[in-house]
């Protein structure tokens, strides 16, 4: 919890004093050695041809060209903002990506409450084993499994055909239902191992005091370990956020095509048409969508939180 | 207010006993420790009563009421933590308000409330300040005041003192017994310090491996202890090897080396030539010339200013005495041999 609200005088009584916003951390030169190794990584990896791509985008496009060149153009944005195929496009990934942040909420909270206040060694050894093993197999693996479940002629369908529930396959796939259950599958780990640590963090004594001041259960849960656990919703719904509207391979494969949403159009127009240019433009769009959805949510977020995170 | 009864209560972890049975009544008003040493099954207790831990056996009663399987917010019961529980998101004044708001008061009552706690236990002015912004002594305070404005049945209290340093200990120990006797209100307080549990309990219960082995006054505990435990646990004291010789109504009279001496004979039936344990708090040792009362060799003298403490050999066993530091009270030293006596009132014989 950051101290944003104290002051730079000492609080009487408990001898402590912060002061301003931030409490620094003094490294040692030694400590600069030691991140110097994955500073050089990120740069040589991540900055440089991020802001190289980044930087096609101000191209004008044209296909199979990925040189830089020095004359800036805004047509790419243009384009992306003036035909309803893209900006719709827009609209759609930051809607699934906000469904999928909220299922995984509402699926993960209970389950990572669970895991948190679970003293029994053994059976929280196995909770965390049960959300851990789906992380250990290929991305594109679990999808076919799901593809397997959901498709037309998936286990799902065929079950309710056999016993004549339904007539007709019932479209579980190459649509946005298809994809968000593909993102939750994926994204579902994130949020549980986000929610845990900040739940376990809440001391057990806070609840039981709101018990025993006359709170049932639930409103125990709603109004001390929910509001507590705010940082931890935070993190896990901003991480799945990112995770989701930043998915290739989960439309690609459960939305078969069919679902647009920006990276799907983003490798179309690199790796079909070869117009880097305006596939550039699209990823600084995604990106810049992403932060602000991501900075208007935060905003709310401290705002219902009385800026306490 | 009213009282508590425990029946036969128990809980147990598997094959682990946390509680083996206890039977307590806890009268109206009273202020009533459970002592005993860490893992005793004191904090099991307490939270047994507030109906955070369900027993396995027996039943709680508080005042006519059965709450053995009530849920802790329908016992009607206010408790304080070792570490307050302080809410860290609401700051004080909605610290204390909670209950209230949970009992749908009104806004002036509540305002009025939580003004009248604030008042009782010495904030008036913090009513803004958050968790973080207070030291262990104001949030012990505001951890009262947010059980009291509910007006509890009962108090509890689980080690409350120990996160303190030594100083507000002190200062918090009076504070909250004088306290607990103007409200009047029945307090179990959980304590492993002899000294809380003495200075600020009308009754002590001590406890040992799951069980109470003794309740009575801090006196009684002190002065007439019924076990080896309780004598050893509770301040200091000479344990003694001796045989018993006979029992002569109220006293016992035991062999202790090549005498005989006399000591307050115990409840139990003891059969004559057992062995049995003679218990002296070293302050009622009485040191005085040699050939008054047994003879014993001086083997250590320590100053410890208002107090001078002295190792005596008698017999072959050590036995430790205490005595005033004034100077009329003549000092021994080191191989002296002295005559060392004590008032048969004034020392038990257990049997082991
Ligand atoms: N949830 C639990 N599971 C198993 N054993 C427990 C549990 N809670 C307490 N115990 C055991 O019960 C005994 C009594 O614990 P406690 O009441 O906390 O002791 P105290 O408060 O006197 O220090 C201890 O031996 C402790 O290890
Ligand atoms: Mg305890």
């Amino acid at each position: 919890m950051a101290a944003t609200t104290t002051t730079g005088t000492a609080d009487e009584g408990t001898g402590m004093r912060r002061i301003g916003l931030f409490r620094t951390v003094s490294a040692g030169p030694a400590f600069w050695w030691l991140v110097l190794p994955a500073f050089l990584f990120f740069l040589v990896f991540f900055v440089v041809p991020t802001v190289s791509l980044f930087a096609l985008a101000f191209n004008k496009s044209a296909a199979g060209v990925i040189s830089l060149s020095s004359a800036v153009t805004f047509d790419n944005f243009l384009r992306i903002f003036t035909r309803s195929i893209y900006y719709e496009s827009i609209l759609r990934s930051i809607g699934i990506a906000g469904a999928v942040s909220f299922i995984c909420l509402v699926f993960g909270y209970p389950l990572a409450y669970v895991i948190a206040k679970t003293t029994n060694p053994g059976r929280n050894t196995l909770l965390m084993i049960l959300v851990l093993s789906s992380m250990q197999l290929d991305m594109v693996i679990r999808l076919y499994g799901l593809m397997v479940l959901l498709g037309d002629n998936g286990l799902i369908n065929a079950m309710l055909l056999r016993f004549g529930i339904i007539s007709a396959a019932l479209p579980l796939m190459y649509n946005v239902f298809g994809v968000i259950v593909g993102l939750v599958q994926i994204t579902l780990p994130f949020m549980i191992l986000s929610l845990i640590g900040v739940i376990k963090s809440i001391h057990p004594s806070l609840e039981e005091a709101a018990r025993s001041l006359g709170a049932s259960r639930a409103k125990a849960f709603f109004s001390v370990v929910l509001p507590l656990s705010m940082p931890g919703v935070l993190a896990g719904t901003l991480l799945v956020f990112a995770l989701a509207i930043s998915s290739y391979v989960v439309p690609a494969l459960m939305g078969g095509w069919k679902v647009m949403v920006m990276p799907i159009h983003i490798y179309q127009q690199v790796a079909e048409t070869g117009r880097w240019q305006f596939g550039a433009a699209i990823a600084v769009v995604l990106f810049l969508t992403s932060l602000m959805a991501i900075a208007v949510y935060h905003r709310a977020a401290m705002r219902t939180t009385g800026g306490r995170s | 207010m009213s009282d508590i009864h425990l029946k036969n209560l128990v809980k147990s972890y598997g094959e682990n006993i946390a509680v083996a049975g206890i039977d307590l009544h806890i009268r109206q008003g009273e202020f009533f420790s459970l002592l005993g040493p860490s893992g005793c099954g004191k904090s099991t207790t307490l939270r047994m009563i507030a109906g955070f831990i369900r027993p396995t056996v027996g039943q709680i009663l508080i005042g006519s009421d059965d709450v053995t399987r009530l849920p802790p917010e329908k016992r009607d019961i206010g408790i304080v933590f070792q570490n307050y529980a302080i809410f860290p998101h609401m700051n004080v004044a909605d610290n204390i308000a909670f209950g209230l708001k949970l009992r749908k008061k009104s806004h002036e009552d509540i305002d009025r409330a939580v003004a009248f706690a604030l008042r009782q236990v010495g904030l008036v002015g913090y009513e803004n300040r958050y968790q973080r912004q207070l030291s262990g002594g104001e949030q012990q305070r505001v951890a009262l005041a947010r059980v009291l404005v509910t007006e509890p049945r009962i108090l509890l209290l689980d080690e409350p003192l120990s996160a303190l340093d030594k100083a507000l200990r002190e200062e918090m120990k009076y504070w909250i017994k004088d306290l607990q006797k103007s409200l009047g209100i029945t307090t179990v307080y959980v304590t492993h310090d002899q000294d809380e549990a003495l200075t600020m309990s009308d009754r002590v219960g001590v406890m040992q491996k799951a069980r109470v082995e003794q309740v009575g006054t801090p006196q009684e505990i002190y002065e007439r202890p019924k076990t080896l435990f309780v004598t050893t646990f509770i301040g200091q004291s000479n344990v003694i090897d001796v045989t018993v010789r006979g029992r002569q109504g109220e006293r016992l009279s035991v062999d202790f080396g090549d005498s005989t001496v006399l000591t307050r004979a115990p409840v139990a039936e003891v059969s004559v030539g057992s062995a049995a344990k003679l218990v002296i708090r070293p302050e009622n040792v009485i040191i005085g010339a040699a050939g008054a009362g047994l003879s014993a060799t001086v083997v250590s003298e320590t100053y410890q200013g208002a107090l001078v403490r002295y190792r005596l050999s008698v017999a072959g066993q050590e036995i430790v005495a205490e005595r005033q530091n004034q100077a009329h009270l003549a000092r021994f030293s080191p191989g002296e041999v002295v005559g060392v006596s004590w008032d048969p009132d004034r020392s038990e014989a257990l049997v082991a």
